[in-house]
C-alpha cells in the first residue's frame, strides 16, 4: 500500500521527470550524431569519461566550474578521435564505439586506482550548486532543482530547431540520409560529421556531469547502461526529439518506480524491475511501436 | 556562342583511356545528344564537364573561358546543372528540403522556408512542373522525382543542364511530358546536354549529336529542317560494325490447347488500393505475350502473383506445365544479382546443387557465361557491380534462361542496356520462345513490345483492357534500321490512348 500511495503522487512524477536528465541528454547526443550519419554506441563511454574527469578535476582543484569546462573539453578531445577514426579513417562505428566503451571503462578503472589509491570510487565533493529559482513553486520546484535538468527540457526546443530549422540541421541531416546528394550540391559531408560526433561529445558529456554532480562523487560502474538506454530511447523515439523525450520518460519512470520499491521494502526483488527497461527495449524493437526507420546513411562511413 | 567547348580532353583511368583526345562544341541554346553505348565514354565526359573527375590533358571552356573545376561545386557556379542518371535525393526529405539543399535562404530565426517556397512555386508554375513542395521524396513517382532534379537545376539558375538518360526510368506519357519541359528549357535560351541510347528520342528532340565510341568521337551531325539525321547512319557510327547482330524473324506460331498458364478474374487489394481488378490473362507455350501500360497499372503486381510472391488474391491462377519459373527482374542492380559476387557466383545461386563450390568450378560457369554470351570483359572474377549495363543484364538473362524451365518472366529486360546488348537480348528472347517457352514481356519500350510481341496486351487500371494478335499490328512495323525497330506513329498513338484509358 505504501508503494502504490508513493508512486501515484506529484512527487514520483517529479523524480520521474528529473531522473529523465541523462537519459535525455545521451539520447540527445546519440540522435545528433546519427542525424549526422554515424553511429555513436560510445554514449555510454563518454559519460563515464566526463563524470569520472568532472568529479576529479573538481576535487583536485576545489572548482566544479573548472570540473565542468575540463571535463567536456576531455570529451570533444575524445570525439575528436572519435571522428578520425570512423569518418576520416572509416573504420566500422560500431568496433570503433565498443573500442571506445572498453577502453574508456579501463582508462577510468585504472586511474581511480591511481589518483585515489580506490577501486570503487573517488572521495565525495560538493557537486555543481543547486537553482533556487523555482525552489517555492509548487511541483516544478521539485524537479528543476539544477540548471542542467532546466537544460534539458530546453534542449527539445533547441534539438527540433536546430534540425529541422537551420540551414546546419538540414545539411547535418542530409549527411546522414544521402551523403553522395549532400556532396553533389557542394555540401563538406565529412565536416557536417564530425560536428555531429562534437554535439555528441558535448551533450554526453553534460549527461555525464549530472550524475556524478548529482552522487556527488564518481563510482565505479555509475552510469549502468544508461548511456545503452539512451540509445534505445533514441531508437524508439525515432530520432525525432519530441518523441525521445517521451521515450526516456517511459525508462526513467521505471528508475523511479525502482528506487520507490527500494524504499518501500517491497517483497519484489529488484532486479526484476531494473529488468524491466531492457525487456520494454526489446518489445518496443520488434516493432510494438510500428517501424522504427534509421537514417539512410547512418552507420555508413562516407 | 558556344556554350561548352572541348579540346582535345584526355582522361585515362590506368591503363584504360576513357576520352581519348575529345574535341567538339556545343552551341549555346541547343540540345545537343551524346550518343554511344555503355562504356563508351560519356559518363565520364559529363563528369569532367561537372567537376567530378579531373581530366588529364586538354581544356575545357564554358561560355568561352576557360575553366578548371575541381568539384562540382565550381560547375554549379558556372550555372551547370546536371540531372544524374541514379537521382539524387534524399528519400526522406521533402521537396523542398531537397531543392534548398546547400543553396539555402536563412533569415535571422533560421531556414526562410517562405521566400524559398514563394521561388519555387514561380518556377514550377512557369515550366508547369507539377510538384507539391510539402510531399516526401519517397512518396513520389519516378517522374516527379526527376521533376524534382530538374528543380534543383531551375532554383540553382543552372543555364547549361545536363541529363544523363533521362528517358530510361520513364514510361512514354512521362516522356512526352518531358520533352514539353525541355522545350519550353529551350525557349528560354537554356543550353541542354541530353545523354541517352534511344535514337528515336534523338531525332525528336536535338539540334545537333555527338558520338563517341570506345572514348573517342566518332560522328557529329546537326539536325534540323535542312539536314535530318539519318538514323542508320547514326546506329552505325554508335555500334560501329553491325554485322554481328543477328535478329532472327522466325516465327513459328505452336500454341498448344492449354495455356502454360491462365489468370482468370484475378482481384488484388494492396493497403485498400485496388491493384489488379478482374483480370484475366493467358501465356502459351512457344509465343510471347507483350504487356503495354503505363507503370503503376498492376504491372508488378501481376508479376509477384505469377512468380508466387504475392498470394493475398481472389481468382483463380492455374499453371498447367511443370517445372519452375525464370524471372528478368525490373530492378536489376536491387533484384538481379549480387553486385559483390562474381558472374560465376551470381549464375550459382540459382540452381546449383553442390555442396562443395570451389573457385576452380565457379570459373568454368563464368567461362561459359561470357564466351556464350559475347560478355566482353577484362577481369572475369570482378564482382559484377563494375560491369556494364548491358553485361551485368546479359548475365541475368544467361541465369535465367540456361535452367529448363518452361515459363519466362521479363520485365523491362533491356532497360537502360546499350543498342548491342539490346539486339543480343532481342535476338537470346526469340531463341527462348522458338524453343517452344511461354514468354511473359512486359516492358516500357513500345518498339520493342511491338517487334517482339506474338500478342500485345494492354494493362490499364489492373486489368487487361485490350489483346491485339500480331496480324493486327504487324503491318506498322516499318523498320527503318536492324537495331531500332521504328513502329508506324499511328499504331503507337492508339496504344498510347489505350495506356491512358482514353476511348474514343
Amino acid at each position: 500500500m505504501d508503494l502504490l500511495s508513493s508512486v501515484i503522487s506529484l512527487g514520483f512524477v517529479a523524480q520521474v521527470l528529473r531522473l529523465m536528465t541523462p537519459f535525455y541528454l545521451g539520447a540527445s547526443a546519440a540522435n545528433f550524431s546519427e542525424r549526422g550519419g554515424v553511429i555513436n554506441i560510445s554514449v555510454e563511454g563518454f559519460m563515464n569519461l566526463s563524470a569520472f574527469s568532472f568529479a576529479v578535476i573538481s576535487i583536485l582543484t576545489g572548482n566544479v566550474f573548472t570540473g565542468f569546462i575540463l571535463a567536456v573539453l576531455v570529451n570533444l578531445i575524445f570525439s575528436i578521435m572519435f571522428g578520425y577514426f570512423t569518418v576520416s579513417l572509416k573504420i566500422n562505428q560500431i568496433v570503433t564505439g565498443v573500442g571506445f566503451n572498453l577502453f574508456i571503462a579501463g582508462l577510468t578503472k585504472f586511474l581511480l586506482v591511481y589518483i585515489f589509491s580506490s577501486s570503487s570510487n573517488t572521495p565525495r565533493f560538493e557537486g555543481l550548486p543547486e537553482l533556487s529559482l523555482f525552489k517555492n513553486v509548487p511541483f516544478f520546484g521539485l524537479f528543476l532543482t539544477d540548471y542542467i535538468t532546466i537544460f534539458c527540457f530546453l534542449l527539445i526546443f533547441i534539438s527540433v530547431y536546430i534540425l529541422f530549422k537551420t540551414k546546419f540541421g538540414l545539411r547535418l541531416r542530409s549527411a546522414g540520409e544521402n551523403p553522395a546528394a549532400g556532396e553533389s550540391l557542394g555540401i563538406k559531408i565529412r565536416h557536417y560529421r564530425y560536428y555531429g560526433i562534437f554535439i555528441c561529445g558535448f551533450l554526453s558529456a553534460v549527461a555525464g556531469i549530472w550524475m556524478a554532480s548529482n552522487q556527488n562523487s564518481y563510482s565505479d560502474g555509475m552510469i549502468a547502461g544508461r548511456g545503452y538506454i539512451a540509445l534505445a530511447a533514441m531508437i524508439i523515439g525515432k530520432w525525432k526529439p519530441v518523441n525521445i523525450f517521451f521515450a526516456c520518460l517511459l525508462f526513467s519512470a521505471f528508475e523511479a518506480f525502482e528506487i520507490s520499491l527500494q524504499i518501500s521494502g517491497s517483497d519484489i526483488p529488484s532486479q526484476l524491475i531494473q529488468m524491466l527497461p531492457y525487456f520494454i527495449t526489446i518489445l518496443v524493437l520488434i516493432g510494438f511501436i510500428g517501424k522504427t526507420k534509421p537514417p539512410a546513411a547512418d552507420g555508413v562511413p562516407y | 556562342m558556344n556554350a561548352i567547348e572541348f579540346e582535345n580532353i584526355t582522361k585515362k583511368f590506368e591503363n584504360f583511356i576513357a576520352n581519348d583526345d575529345i574535341t567538339f562544341y556545343i552551341r549555346k541554346n541547343d540540345v545537343h545528344c551524346i550518343l554511344g553505348e555503355n562504356g563508351a565514354g560519356k559518363s565520364t565526359l559529363m563528369n569532367i564537364l561537372f567537376g567530378i573527375y579531373k581530366k588529364d590533358s586538354g581544356k575545357l571552356k564554358v561560355f568561352g573561358n576557360e575553366v578548371e573545376f575541381s568539384s562540382p561545386l565550381d560547375a554549379i557556379k558556372n550555372n551547370i546543372g546536371m540531372v544524374h542518371q541514379h537521382f539524387m535525393l534524399i528519400d526522406d526529405f521533402t521537396v523542398l528540403e531537397n531543392v534548398i539543399l546547400g543553396n539555402e535562404i536563412s533569415n535571422k530565426y533560421g531556414l526562410d522556408f517562405k521566400t524559398a517556397e514563394d521561388i519555387l512555386n514561380k518556377l514550377i508554375a512557369k515550366y508547369d512542373l507539377g510538384i507539391d513542395l510539402s510531399s516526401t521524396v519517397s512518396s513520389l513517382s519516378i517522374g516527379l522525382q526527376q521533376k524534382v532534379e530538374i528543380l534543383k537545376l531551375l532554383y540553382r539558375e543552372s543555364e547549361i543542364l545536363i541529363f544523363d538518360e533521362p528517358t530510361a526510368v520513364l514510361s512514354p506519357v512521362e516522356v512526352d511530358l518531358f520533352f514539353k519541359i525541355i522545350e519550353s528549357f529551350k525557349a528560354d535560351g537554356k543550353t541542354i546536354i541530353f545523354i541517352t541510347h534511344k535514337l528515336n528520342e534523338v531525332k525528336y528532340i536535338s539540334d545537333r549529336v555527338s558520338v563517341l565510341r570506345k572514348g573517342k568521337l566518332v560522328y557529329e551531325a546537326d539536325n534540323n529542317k535542312n539536314s535530318a539525321l539519318a538514323i542508320s547512319e547514326l546506329s552505325n557510327a554508335i555500334v560501329g560494325d553491325v554485322s554481328n547482330i543477328i535478329v532472327t524473324e522466325n516465327r513459328k506460331i505452336n500454341k498448344n490447347d492449354s495455356p502454360a498458364f491462365e489468370l482468370n478474374n484475378i482481384f488484388l487489394s494492396v493497403n485498400n488500393v485496388r491493384k489488379l481488378n478482374d483480370l484475366c490473362l493467358n501465356l502459351f507455350m512457344g509465343e510471347i505475350h507483350g504487356i503495354c501500360g503505363v507503370e503503376g497499372n498492376g504491372q508488378s503486381e501481376l508479376v509477384d502473383i505469377v512468380y508466387g510472391l504475392q498470394k493475398n488474391f481472389t481468382g483463380q491462377y492455374v499453371k498447367n506445365v511443370s517445372g519452375g519459373i525464370s524471372i528478368v527482374p525490373d530492378d536489376r542492380k536491387r533484384k538481379g544479382f549480387i553486385k559483390e559476387f562474381n558472374i560465376g557466383e551470381n549464375i550459382s545461386l540459382k540452381g546449383a546443387n553442390f555442396i562443395y563450390l570451389p573457385a576452380d568450378t565457379i570459373n568454368k560457369i563464368s567461362d561459359k557465361i561470357i564466351s556464350g554470351n559475347d560478355i566482353r570483359l577484362s577481369d572475369k572474377t570482378a564482382p559484377m557491380g563494375n560491369l556494364s549495363g548491358g553485361n551485368q543484364q546479359k548475365v541475368i538473362f544467361a541465369r535465367e534462361t540456361i535452367s529448363d524451365n518452361n515459363i519466362l518472366i521479363l520485365v523491362h529486360p533491356t532497360r537502360g542496356v546499350d543498342i548491342n546488348a539490346t539486339a543480343f537480348i532481342h535476338n537470346e528472347i526469340l531463341l527462348q520462345r522458338n524453343e517452344g517457352k511461354a514468354v511473359l514481356l512486359i516492358s516500357s519500350d513500345l518498339d520493342e513490345l511491338i517487334s517482339l510481341s506474338d500478342r500485345l496486351s494492354v494493362m490499364y487500371k489492373g486489368e487487361i483492357t485490350r489483346t491485339f494478335n500480331r496480324d493486327e499490328y504487324s503491318g506498322y512495323i516499318r523498320s527503318e534500321s536492324e537495331v531500332e525497330p521504328e513502329t508506324d506513329p499511328e499504331f503507337l498513338q492508339m496504344l498510347g490512348k489505350l495506356m491512358t484509358g482514353i476511348n474514343d
